[in-house]
């Protein structure tokens, strides 16, 4: 079972980015299950859930306490046990810290495996210069950003070209090892290649 | 000595015979559950089941404290959060919000009676059957979140964040509301009966929130805190906390707590002496994934610069008994 990430601060894009993946991976053949901080707002209606044979679970909101964590184990356990996904996403809430979702989330070695497949950090372009100047949110996107693999610079379509290469070069000042992706869920960039990503292809 | 005056003595700087071996965050385990046929979902919501399950940690594991309640919901239950239980659910998994109830400042209702909101109830009777049957022998003690942490079972707290740059005034009287709440809720859990009170303060992680975020956001608002509520009591803050560390021991608690990712004999080096610094051991690592035989030397590693060693965070209730009867004996030693 693999466990990609989708992580990032609060309106970047992590739902409407997690449906499209669902979608990518399961015309690719890959059975996905979701565990997001809060079943009640990922706008999943039965029929996606059953055209895509998607799992949704609810591991609960908060900071990544070992009361959540426990509860992210627990539902892994579960999920390797029932379901039996191909792939596992995990949408963190928007001040979780993304190492700690990773060192928390292991199974039980007589359910399955658990591979570590990317974690992908969103940053919304349109809201780059709050993000990259508020004293107050620093710590929270300095620590997300740099336990990215990849940083998907997400609403790319609804900003300015100035501004997305300000938030890029923002970006990479932070994390120069990121692998920047441009993302723009409602054309579709950026979805494949993260989809491929979150597979191991072409990493 | 009793294992509450130990405990009790420990906190308030006194000498004692040895540190005591205990916690201030939740701990119940699946063995004490069985035992005494407790559910754990429904745990959370009857006192006699909560009782009997704080009680078996010391009678069934010689841990020396009984704490209650065992979830981080309680008080934004009574605030108007819903809680999701997990009723339907067959493994164990801890309760959690499942729709938060504060958008703006304006949504913030604050029950004029709190004795009767919600759990809070609850934890008080289970707090005067503890009590009753464990008489003095053991420390019976409580946590609650702390004002930052508490706001984000109310409302998002990276909206809190960003809200708080904009406006900090506002972000500023909701801090102060929920630490109203704190000290309330608090000095009811001590008439109660509880010994030892600790504050959570999770959310305001050196990793998420900068020292001088800390400083102007959170850290007055711990201050008057820790100066209402009954003594002893204790501040608790989880990662790498030693950019904080004078900070929080300025908060006026008698103790501070730190988890696995703070360095203590650094935090030793910054406090003096005197401070009663309690460090954290990683629960999942220690007691959950770790082997018979090095369950002890895991714990015992925590010790350096350390007034005493505790869990650095609530103990899953899955772990094998065996390995908390190793822990007890080793940190007892």
């Amino acid at each position: 079972m693999k466990l990609v990430q989708v992580a990032g601060y609060l309106g970047s894009g992590k739902t409407t980015l997690i449906l499209s993946l669902v979608k990518e991976l399961a015309t690719r053949g890959r059975k996905v299950a979701v565990l997001v901080n809060d079943v009640g707002e990922v706008p999943v209606d039965g029929q996606v859930m059953e055209k895509y044979g998607l799992t949704v679970k609810d591991i609960g909101g908060g900071c990544i306490c070992c009361q959540v964590a426990g509860n992210m184990r627990a539902t892994l356990n579960n999920l390797a046990r029932n379901q039996k996904p191909d792939i596992v996403i995990i949408e963190p809430t928007g001040m979780a810290v993304p190492s700690a979702i990773r060192d928390g989330a292991t199974i039980d070695p007589k359910f399955d495996s658990l591979n570590h497949g990317p974690t992908i950090v969103l940053f919304d372009t349109t809201r780059a210069e709050k993000f990259l100047t508020y004293e107050t949110l620093e710590r929270l996107v300095n620590t997300q950003l740099k336990d990215a693999d990849i940083v998907a610079l997400s609403k790319t379509d609804s900003a300015s070209p100035e501004k997305v290469e300000y938030a890029r070069s923002g970006v990479l000042k932070i994390n120069p090892k990121a692998r920047i992706v441009m993302l723009a869920t409602k054309t579709g960039e950026g979805v494949p290649e993260l989809a491929a990503a979150a597979l191991g292809e072409g990493v | 000595m009793t294992p509450r005056e130990r405990v009790v003595k420990f906190l308030n700087g006194e000498p004692v015979d040895r540190p005591p071996v205990f916690s201030g965050m939740g701990n119940v385990i699946r063995p004490v559950l069985d035992k005494y046929g407790i559910v754990f979902s429904r745990v959370h919501r009857d006192p006699a089941a909560m009782a009997k399950a704080a009680a078996g940690m010391y009678k069934d594991f010689g841990f020396e404290c009984a704490v209650v309640p065992f979830d981080l919901a309680v008080e934004a239950e009574a605030i108007g959060s819903v809680v999701n239980y997990y009723d339907d659910v067959d493994s164990l998994l801890y309760p959690t919000i499942k729709e938060k109830c504060v958008k703006t400042i304006d949504d913030i209702k604050i029950p004029a009676d709190l004795s009767k909101a919600g759990r809070i109830p609850v934890v008080c009777e289970a707090i005067r059957l503890l009590r009753k049957e464990l008489g003095d022998e053991v420390a019976i003690g409580t946590y609650i979140l702390g004002p930052f942490t508490l706001m984000g079972q109310l409302k998002e707290l990276d909206e809190l964040l960003e809200e708080s740059f904009i406006e900090p005034e506002k972000t500023n009287e909701m801090l102060t509301m929920a630490s109203d709440v704190i000290i309330k809720v608090l000095k009811l859990y001590h008439d109660a009966g509880a010994d030892y009170l600790t504050v959570r303060e999770m959310g305001a992680t050196s990793d998420v929130m900068s020292p001088n975020s800390f400083r102007s956001l959170v850290k007055p608002h711990l201050q008057r805190i820790h100066a209402a509520i009954p003594r002893p009591n204790i501040l608790h803050i989880c990662g790498n906390t030693n950019y904080i560390i004078k900070d929080m021991h300025e908060c006026g608690a008698n103790a501070v707590s730190v988890d696995h990712k703070n360095c203590v004999p650094e935090s030793r080096q910054k406090l003096g002496d005197k401070a009663i610094i309690l460090s954290g051991f990683d629960p999942v690592k220690v007691l959950m994934q770790g082997k018979p035989g090095k369950i002890g030397p895991a714990a015992r590693e925590m010790i350096p610069g350390a007034s005493a060693v505790w869990p650095g965070c609530d103990i899953w209730p899955e772990i094998p008994g065996e390995n908390m009867r190793e822990l007890v004996g080793a940190l007892k030693e």
